[in-house]
Order: C-alpha cells, then structure tokens, then sequence
C-alpha cells in the first residue's frame, strides 16, 4: 500500500490537475491515515467542486474520523450533483443507521434499492434497517419511498423476522461497539451476522470467500507443533483487529474490531460470539 | 549459518516460555534464519507460517483494512506469533504460559530492527 500511495502522489505532484487525487485520497483512507486524506480530497475539492465522486470521497473520509454530520451533508451535495449516485444513498443510510434514525435511513436505502435492486449490499443494510424497526416496534413505513411517495422495491425473500434473524445473530453483543461479526462456513460462506465497512460497503462476502480454509491452515500448523486444536486467530492490521475463532463443522465466527479497542476486550467479545453462535447452530440456524 | 539476523531472531528464542524463532519468506515459505528447540519441524512450520500470514492479509486486503501489522494463533497448548514486512515473516511459536504481550512488544521492535 506505501508503494500505491507514493506512485499516486507523485503523479499528483506531476500533474496537480489529474483525477488521481480521488485513488490516493481513498489509499490514505484505507490506510488510516485520515489527516492526510482529508487534506488531499480538499484539495481535489478546490479544483473539482462540482466532482460528485470528490465529496463521496469527503464523506467517507468524515465517516472514518467520526464526523457524521459532516458525511451526510456531503452525500447529500453527490445527491444533488448526480441524482443516480447509488453510494450517496447508501452512505446517507448508514449515517441514519448509526444515528438511530431508523424510519430515515430507511428511506434513502429504499431509494438505492430502488437505483439497484440487484446490490446485495443495499439488500442487507435494509434487511438490518428493518430488524431494527421491527425491535423498536415501529411500522417503518416499509413499501414507500417516504419523501418521494412511489413505491419501493420489496425484498420479499428478507420480509419475515425469520428469515432477518441470521443477520441480526451478533447485533445484541455489537450494537454500539466499532465492532462487528460474522458466522462463516468451512467454504467461506457467510451463514449469519453482517460485515458492513464505514462507509456502507458490505464485505461479508469477500472477507468469507478470503478466509475459507484459514481453519484447515491453521489445524494444520498447529498439528505440526503439538500445540493441540487452535482456539482463536487475531490479525491486528493498519486499520482494525480482525479476530475469529473455530466451531463445530469447521465453520468460524469472525468479528474485526476498531484498532483502539485493547486486544483483551477484542477476545472478550469474540468468545460471545463464539457462544452465541453455538447456540444459534444447536437450535438448527443456517 | 550465522548470520547478521541471527542476533535479532535469538533474542526472541530467549523470551520466557518462547520454542523457537523463524524469518520466513511469505511467498515460497522457506526459512531464511531460524532458531528452534530440538524437535520442531522448521520447514513444514515455516511453509505453514507463511502461508496462514499471507491467507490472513489478503483476507484484511479484501476487506479494506490495510496491512497486517500482527498475527496471533492461539491453541490449547500454545500460541504462534507473526509479524510482516518486505514479504518477510518473524514467526514466534511459544508455550500457553507465555507472556504474549511482552512477545509481542518484542517482536515488533524485531521487526524494526530487521535490513536486509
């Protein structure tokens, strides 16, 4: 990633004008280093102000350092700048999500259903809006497109409590932590929880098909040691703590934690997981 | 073989409860300096290492999480340790009584240490 960052800043420093500052921006994001992305999406923004992918990369940048606030007023200018922006609903929804704003995040991820209702991602995050909802016992007006009045897209396979539960299996030992998890198969399937990044990208997929084998790697090395059955993997990275922990089956619950969370919590919380999982299995979930 | 690394790596051997040491190349798992207790398999465990340390950062990659700093395997009768750099890895293998964090600290001061 240090190569990345500094071939795309040298080619900014070659041509100040270039798009580019959108990728580098977005390389320091994911890097962490937030200061440094923010100042070069300023930047970009000077030069480009009416460049809806500019303030989508604003907002993701607000979002990683807290500023919600911030985040939503920027998807809102990508809405007004380019009406379609599918990321600008999504993010808006996220920013509601986390504000508790049910009912309203709701609706602007019924209006990304409604721009994409082939994204699995737009899909789950309302399958989450409405498990939320539902929990508040709020009608959350599903089926409109609130301030818009047309009608949504209905997920009809989410519709029932039943079928939402895989998704909220982690949400009573998550919710209000920076943290998040996930119940995979020993093919890397995801069988319940969600991996939902700031940003409003669900990467559950991607992390589970990463990480289908990782049980049989590590039994492997384990055997070689006499060190007897593995019982947790934590990957500290640049960004975030990513721990998971072997079940019955070969499936593996996985939870990915903020950085600034001590380590020793991070296994607290995997164990819960790991818990709720068992029983969530032994009941005959997935 | 004696080696320049070789200090670094022995240091780490010497921590309470550590079995042995490895510099590990990520991308074919072989070892580039090792010391081990008599009867660990370095190269089956290296090859291994090296493989869990990269299934591990591709999986962070995917996820948008950046580079993996620190890897930590735990098993009922021990724990294994990894940290990356320049596709190299410092691989750990340590008994359950441990201290992991003091190893950890360690291993990342190691790892600064490390030219080659």
């Amino acid at each position: 990633m240090a190569d990345e960052i500094r071939r795309l800043s040298e080619e900014l420093a070659r041509d100040p004008a270039s798009p580019v500052y959108l990728q580098l921006g977005e390389a320091l994001r994911r890097g962490g280093q937030l200061d440094l992305a923010l100042k070069v999406a300023l930047r970009g923004l000077e030069r480009h102000p009416h460049d809806a992918d500019s303030h989508d990369l604003l907002a993701r940048i607000a979002v990683d350092r807290g500023e919600l606030e911030r985040a939503f007023d920027e998807w809102d200018m990508v809405r007004r700048i380019a009406p379609a922006h599918l990321g600008a609903r999504k993010g808006m929804g996220y920013v509601l999500f986390k504000q508790g704003k049910f009912a309203e995040a709701q609706t602007y991820l019924s209006e990304a259903s409604a721009l994409d209702g082939e994204d699995e991602t737009v899909a789950t995050a309302l399958a989450m809006v409405r498990v939320k909802l539902r929990e508040a016992g709020s009608p959350g007006d599903p089926g409109s497109r609130g301030d818009q009045g047309e009608r949504t897209q209905p997920v009809s396979s989410l519709d029932t409590l039943d079928d939402l539960d895989h998704l909220g299996l982690f949400d009573e030992i998550t919710e209000g932590g920076e943290h998040t998890a996930l119940l995979l198969d020993a093919t890397g399937l995801v069988m319940a929880g969600t991996y939902v990044t700031q940003d409003g990208r669900d990467v559950a997929q991607e992390v589970g098909a990463e990480l289908s084998g990782v049980s049989d790697e590590a039994r492997r090395a384990m055997r070689h040691l006499g060190l007897g059955d593995w019982s947790s993997l934590t990957v500290e990275t640049d960004a975030a703590v990513v721990a998971m922990a072997p079940m019955r089956d070969d499936a593996l619950v996985l939870i990915a934690a903020s950085k600034a969370m001590p380590l020793g919590l991070v296994h607290r919380v995997l164990d819960r997981c790991v818990e709720r999982a068992s029983g969530w299995l032994t009941k005959g979930g997935g | 073989m004696k080696t320049n690394l070789t200090p670094i790596i022995s240091s780490l051997t010497r921590q309470r409860g550590v079995r042995g040491s490895l510099l590990v190349d990520e991308t074919d798992g072989v070892i580039i300096v090792a010391t081990l207790h008599v009867g660990m398999k370095g190269p089956a465990f290296a090859a291994l290492a090296a493989s869990l340390y990269r299934k591990a950062r591709l999986s962070a990659d995917a996820a948008g999480l950046g580079g993996v700093t620190f890897l930590r395997l735990r098993a009922t009768e021990g724990h294994m340790c990894a940290a990356g750099k320049n596709e190299m890895v410092l691989v750990v293998v340590a008994d359950a009584r441990a201290n992991i964090g003091l190893i950890r600290m360690e291993m990342l001061k190691a790892l600064e240490r490390l030219v080659i």
